[in-house]
């Protein structure tokens, strides 16, 4: 061990681990010291979940060593990480939803006995409540509480269970601002206490709000350990997207078909029935590219979806070549000249256990001319799939064998392939390379210049700053579910769309600029 | 002390899930063979005894088709529905409530001709089952209740239904509950081997219909893409609750037919055991055969061997008649826990 100093809680070293190939997480090193709240930032994906779920036992490192305390550890079993003082607030909660509070802080503590001393159990928890000043009714039933309070549940018994180390997994998401202001108090009442915390989040905001140490992980490699004092939002902006080298693509006039979409006041809700899209204005020309940027979740799947039908509109409007297509069922915004290739590949973009042929014929084998009197004419469909394997040069095992034995670029290759093939006016492209290696990345990115060139309206959500800044003609900045800031690509820096993305406007973010 | 590691598996071949399901097969042998080891006869002597005693004769085949017959029905009726991951654990109850429908018309309509007869009968006892899985079919649609446990409780009620009018209404002469018997136009014709009868035709008729519905038809591709990914199927345009909407409807109309097919094939009436659990021995049938209705047909037979031979052990070695039951009981046992070796590598590792 490095520097063996007394406060080091956690010491994480050289850790490695990856999924079917994909590697998450990239010899990372992590400490914690006591009464420390340090924030593990970094885009969604970027491995910070991972990285957690390795000190806690879920999965096991590839590489490298945990130490806890000074001494190395492993887990037998997930519930090891308990019993070593390190407790996980998860995004979703793991509480049982008709038991009290008072039975669900109970439930399944070591120390229970075979019979359990109830009232005994609640004056110990009352001596938790008011050390760390959590005011709570224990008599509540939790599936009645609010949300910010099963949270506050959620930390309580983890406290109770004495844990030396608190993880609390983007616990801000599904708060209103009031209660995240409660639970960022609670935090640093536990830390004052000589409690670490690892705070998981995405929002710059927040970081400085709490923690004392930020740790910026991006594509599962740490970028920087970074004191708060010594840092500020634009440093740790640039180093959460980071910047590689850049593609440069040909970029031809087009004449613009103006108005191909046109969005009034659009409203649509999360899975969660939260707001997710807040009263949206927005046009695209056909023959430019608007670049969606944003940190993952501010409403961007939730746009697209409401766009392609996926999704119900709550309010507003989406009209498409002058139509309004607000309560079209997908299969009719499909015929009208839709595309959308989702971000979801795996399980939305394709019927994974599906052959790769009846997959590339999804959104064509309505058409007349694959029907043979009642039947579909398969040997037709086959063809189809074929030629489009050929053009696309899609490389596969079989073409009757199931989609997801792909890799993940000839999976993407697949579904734009279809897409492009069946000549659409509006083009949806929802993180289109994640996950891609750099052949397939050009590949695509060239395909969806292609299609702009072609005079076609072409949307792009990405988090991906080089394909933001290479392929669009107009970028929006989208925050919360409303756009921070809509301009020409080249009007504003990399770090003053990282401030946007934190939910600057663009005149905060021009102006925090020429303040440095 | 060992432990057990899982690790997922990326894929699994062709090849080896037929291993996979056969050794799954072999070891529900073995244990019947333990289980009836322990009621004092010889497991072998036993299986030597299911076989001559179903394919040993000319009769053993033909009353080893009859038990195929219903069979063959209810596998389908489950095929269909698993094809697009939906469970029907119902096809009993449909079985019975497309039977109560069949037998209501020879009871309360004219006698039409045998021809116009038995369309009529036919085309009742697809409805009727078709009708039982409506409500499993609105009550996951409409409040996403689970339909396992919906078509499970209703096979109860269409059971206690038919019981209604056997122990009410249609009560024989004697005072039994049974209905009287149907006249020779409601009866199926043999086809000259033993009991075996029409249904047959039926049955393997629709065998190849759901094949080119599956295989060949607008329809069968919806199916196919909703039961692999719900997900994938809205973003492809497809009306995902229309299509199980549609898939109950059939599933339930399979059911029904398969009730129709044993009053009118065999029974020539109603009564309370029209069915020795072939809603339930249908789910067997269809998940052996992973959906695809040809090997449905090979499936349904092989469990009618089963069968077959467990009512001929009962009364030749005098064993309980649950042989059969704990026979086709642990094949599933078996062939459900054979499905962790088709997900994950299994490793034993021995604890340091």
């Amino acid at each position: 061990m490095s520097d063996n100093n007394k406060n080091l809680l956690v010491h994480m070293n050289g850790i490695s681990k990856s999924f079917y190939g994909n590697k998450v997480n990239t010899d990372v090193e992590f400490k914690l010291q006591k009464g420390e709240i340090h924030a593990l930032l970094g885009e969604n994906g970027a491995g910070k979940t991972t990285l957690m779920n390795m000190l806690t036992g879920v999965y096991f490192p590839d590489e490298g060593d945990i130490y806890f305390k000074g001494e190395k550890i492993t887990f037998d079993f997930p519930g090891k990480a308990l019993q070593f003082g390190i407790g996980m607030v998860h995004q979703r909660f793991s509480l049982v939803g008709n038991l009290t509070v008072l039975e669900n802080l109970i439930l399944g503590h070591p120390d229970n006995k075979f019979v359990i001393n109830i009232p005994e159990k609640k004056k110990l928890i009352k001596t938790y409540m008011d050390q760390f000043n959590f005011q709570l009714d224990l008599n509540a039933i939790v599936g009645d509480l609010p949300i910010g309070v099963r949270q506050k549940v959620e930390i309580l018994k983890m406290l109770v269970r004495e844990v030396d180390v608190l993880i609390v997994d983007e616990p801000t998401t599904v708060l209103t601002k009031q209660e995240a202001d409660n639970l960022m108090q609670i935090l640093k009442n536990i830390a004052d206490t000589g409690k670490g915390i690892i705070f998981i989040t995405h929002k710059m905001s927040e970081v400085f709000q709490i923690a004392d140490k930020i740790t910026v992980l991006r594509k599962g490699i740490k970028i920087s350990t970074v004191n708060k004092k010594d840092t500020n939002p634009r440093e740790l902006a640039k180093m959460m997207v980071g910047k590689e080298n850049e593609l440069t693509f040909e970029k031809p006039v087009v004449d613009l078909k103006p108005n191909i979409v046109r969005i009034q006041n659009l409203f649509v809700n999360s899975n969660k029935g939260v707001l997710a899209v807040n009263d949206l204005t927005f046009d695209v020309a056909g023959g430019e590219v608007i670049g969606i940027a944003g940190v993952s979740g501010n409403g961007q799947i939730e746009l697209a979806d409401a766009l392609t039908g996926n999704r119900d509109v709550i309010r507003g409007k989406v009209l498409f070549k002058g139509k309004d297509i607000s309560n079209d069922p997908p299969v009719k915004r499909i015929d009208e000249g839709i595309s959308y290739v989702p971000g979801d590949r795996i399980n939305v973009g394709v019927a994974g256990n599906r052959s790769v042929w009846e997959n590339i014929i999804m959104k064509v084998y309505r058409l007349p001319k694959f029907r043979k009197g009642l039947l579909l004419n398969n040997v037709k469909l086959k063809e189809y799939a074929e030629k489009i394997i050929k053009q696309y040069n899609i490389f596969l095992p079989g073409i009757n064998l199931p989609a997801l034995l792909l890799s993940g670029g000839n999976l993407q290759k697949l579904i734009i392939g279809r897409e492009i093939e069946r000549d659409c006016d509006l083009y949806i492209y929802v993180y289109p390379t994640r996950g891609l290696d750099v052949g397939a990345t050009e590949f695509v990115r060239k395909a969806i210049l292609q299609l702009r060139n072609e005079g076609k309206a072409v949307i792009l959500i990405s988090g991906d700053f080089d394909e933001i800044f290479g392929l669009s003609d107009r970028i929006a900045v989208m925050y919360e579910g409303k756009f921070t800031g809509v301009f020409k690509n080249g009007e504003h820096s990399l770090e003053e769309i990282g401030l946007m993305m934190s939910g600057c406007t663009e005149e905060e973010a021009v102006k925090e600029m020429s303040n440095v | 002390m060992f432990k057990i590691k899982l690790e997922q598996k990326e894929r699994v071949s062709k090849r080896e899930e037929l291993i996979i399901t056969l050794s799954a097969i072999g070891i529900a042998f073995v244990l019947a063979g333990i289980f009836i080891a322990l009621n004092g006869v010889n497991p072998f002597l036993a299986l030597w005894k299911v076989v001559t005693s179903s394919l040993g004769s000319s009769y053993g085949i033909s009353e080893t088709i009859v038990k195929a017959i219903p069979l063959i029905f209810t596998g389908l009726a489950v095929g269909i529905a698993l094809n697009s991951k939906l469970w029907n654990i119902g096809a009993e109850g449909q079985l019975f409530f497309g039977a109560t429908f069949a037998t209501a018309f020879v009871i309360y309509g004219p006698v039409l001709s045998k021809p116009l007869e038995l369309t009529v009968l036919i085309i009742l006892g697809a409805v009727g089952g078709a009708l039982w899985a409506l409500i499993p079919a609105l009550l996951k649609i409409k409040f996403k209740m689970n339909e396992v446990i919906s078509t499970l409780l209703l096979n109860y009620v269409a059971i206690n239904i038919a019981d209604y009018f056997l122990f009410g209404p249609w009560k024989g002469k004697d005072n039994f509950p049974y209905t009287p018997e149907f006249p020779p136009e409601a009866k199926f014709s043999r086809i000259g081997f033993g009991r075996v009868h029409a249904g047959l035709i039926l049955a393997l008729v629709l065998v190849v219909l759901l094949y080119i519905i599956i295989y060949h038809t607008k329809l069968g591709y919806k199916l196919r893409i909703t039961g692999s990914s719900l997900r994938a199927a809205k973003y492809a345009g497809i009306n995902i609750n229309k299509i199980m909407f549609l898939v109950f409807l059939l599933s339930g109309a399979l059911a029904g037919l398969a009730g129709v097919s044993q009053v009118c094939g065999i029974e020539y009436k109603l009564h309370q055991h029209i069915s020795t659990g072939y809603g339930y021995s249908g789910i067997i049938v269809a998940w052996l055969a992973r959906t695809n209705p040809y090997i449905i047909v090979i499936f349904a037979v092989f469990l009618s061997i089963l069968l077959k031979g467990a009512d001929s052990l009962q009364i030749a070695m005098h064993l309980p008649a649950a042989v059969g039951v704990v026979m086709q009981a642990l094949i599933l046992f078996a062939i459900l826990g054979s499905e962790l070796f088709k997900t994950y590598n299994v490793k034993l590792i021995r604890r340091k």
